[in-house]
């Protein structure tokens, strides 16, 4: 059985100016483990996707399920990285943000230290555990944000464009740093973003929807390529080619 | 260091300036015994000092102030957590904090006097009053601006809705408390002077009153420089504070 089914899933915002279609039957599978990266254009309905599967918004057709059982509310099975980092607890030191989940459970307080302690070296930040989050830099908080996500051992770990905000030098580094954390833990993750390049560097499976209103799934494509990926090897070009083109006709439908 | 000295010295510096500007517009622009220069206000002020009047007056106005405030705050803060969180309470309560803070604690005092008399009850009542409306409307404001994204962290961490109320909106609105409450504090100076010259038997608001009364030029203003002098510290003071306990709530502050 599939971790996470998404069945005919569609979602229209009712406002003011009217009604707004930003998913249409949009339906998929993922299996436990894979590094599932959704891709597409801005405006496509991406980050709707992802908002339903955390449960921030509930489907208007379709559903939603998690290990079978459907998907109701927010809840600790499905981590979730934001993409600003307005989501960290500035009155919480580093340390205590990535314990943050651990403390919600009633776990003791030198328990809940000693696993954030774990993950704060997992996400190459130790010794700056202290600090707040003020004090540190943009790429240094998203790698808070994925150590409270993961200390707090979530089913699948939904992230929505986590290294958009940052700069070039910096999103390359932490693409690494998180293909190096997917090969430590396994974890399903469900990957949102607008850049081909990042997206055939960390997932296992990319997922190019159409553009929107009413976006969906376009096609699937499988990237079968060793990991740490070399960016200007033959096969990571010919799959980069490859979702190029299919995204190239969601920018330039005319052509 | 080196900056706070400059700053110190800055505060120093610009005193002094008043003080010399004052001095020089009592000797050549204004001459008249309704005037004086600093030096006998000094003078009269080291009086007050060694006979403990001016400590009195001082003591008993910054009593009132601070037993109000306190009152004040520790009603508005929770009015104004409930009024943030929930919608009918919102619906319910809103009227009255946009009716009331429209009616200032100065127009309340015959009503104060009237009801709890001239006593201490009557100033710690208009002094809460006047608090009370402004801490409402900040806490409630900071409830509102607590970021999407912290609620919906915390929620896909497991929060349950006290957890969310608890650990995350109420430290997020910290910072907008303790503006409100710093606000009020001004007002608070505001109001007990007025309280003072109207109904009572002491205090810094009587000092001025009974030197209206009697004529002492230089008893009013030394009870001036007091008042702004006692609003300045207390100010700094809650700076102090903030910064001291909630700084790294909110670094701008």
């Amino acid at each position: 059985m599939a971790l996470v089914a998404l069945e005919g899933v569609g979602k229209t915002f009712r406002g003011r100016t009217g009604a707004w279609e930003a998913v249409r039957d949009f339906s998929l599978e993922l299996a436990e483990g894979e590094f599932f990266c959704l891709l597409g254009t801005s405006g496509c309905g991406k980050t709707t996707v992802l908002n339903m599967l955390a449960g921030f918004e509930a489907p208007t057709t379709g559903r939603i399920l998690l290990d079978g059982k459907p998907v109701r509310g927010p809840g600790a099975d499905r981590g979730v990285v934001f993409q600003g980092h307005d989501s960290l607890y500035d009155w919480l030191t580093a340390l205590d943000n990535i314990a943050f989940g651990l403390r919600l459970r009633g776990m003791a307080k030198a328990e809940r230290r000693a696993v954030a302690q774990r993950f704060l070296t997992m996400v190459g930040l130790t010794g700056q555990g202290a600090k707040h989050p003020s004090e540190l830099s943009g790429g240094m908080k998203q790698r808070i944000q994925i150590a409270r996500a993961l200390a707090n051992d979530p089913r699948i770990l939904l992230m929505d464009e986590p290294f958009g905000a940052l700069d070039a030098m910096t999103r390359a580094v932490l693409q690494n740093e998180l293909s190096r954390i997917w090969a430590e833990t396994r974890k399903t993750v469900l990957f949102i973003t607008h850049d081909i390049e990042e997206a055939v560097a960390l997932s296992t499976r990319v997922g190019v929807m159409k553009r929107g209103p009413g976006g969906t799934l376009k096609a699937v494509v499988p990237v079968d390529l060793p990991f740490p990926r070399e960016r200007t090897s033959d096969g990571f070009m010919q799959t980069f080619r490859q979702v190029h083109a299919l995204i190239h006709e969601e920018i330039h439908p005319h052509e | 260091m080196n900056n706070r000295a400059a700053t110190i010295g800055g505060y120093v510096a610009g005193f002094a300036l008043l003080f010399l500007i004052w001095h020089f517009a009592s000797q050549f622009l204004v001459r008249s015994v309704l005037f004086p220069s600093p030096f006998p206000v000094f003078e009269r002020a080291v009086v007050l000092i060694e006979d403990g009047l001016l400590q009195e007056a001082v003591l008993a106005s910054m009593r009132r102030i601070l037993q109000g405030f306190l009152l004040g705050s520790a009603l508005g803060i929770p009015i104004g957590l409930a009024l943030g969180s929930f919608r009918p309470v919102r619906l319910l309560l809103e009227p009255w904090t946009e009716f009331f803070r429209f009616i200032p604690a100065v127009a309340m005092i015959t009503v104060a006097v009237i009801w709890f008399g001239i006593g201490e009850e009557s100033k710690i009542f208009l002094i809460a009053y006047t608090t009370v409306f402004v801490v409402i409307i900040a806490t409630a404001a900071g409830v509102g601006a607590v970021g999407k994204d912290k609620i919906r962290a915390a929620q896909c961490l497991g929060a349950n809705r006290f957890q969310l109320f608890a650990l995350v909106a109420l430290p997020a609105t910290v910072p907008y408390i303790l503006t409100g409450m710093r606000l009020a504090m001004a007002n608070a100076f505001v109001t007990i002077v007025a309280a003072e010259l109207v109904a009572s038997n002491d205090g810094l608001g009587k000092m001025l009153w009974d030197a209206r009364l009697f004529m002492q030029v230089e008893d009013i203003f030394v009870a001036l420089i007091s008042l702004g002098l006692l609003g300045f510290a207390t100010d700094r003071t809650f700076r102090l504070l903030i910064r001291a306990f909630a700084g790294r709530f909110n670094p701008t502050m």
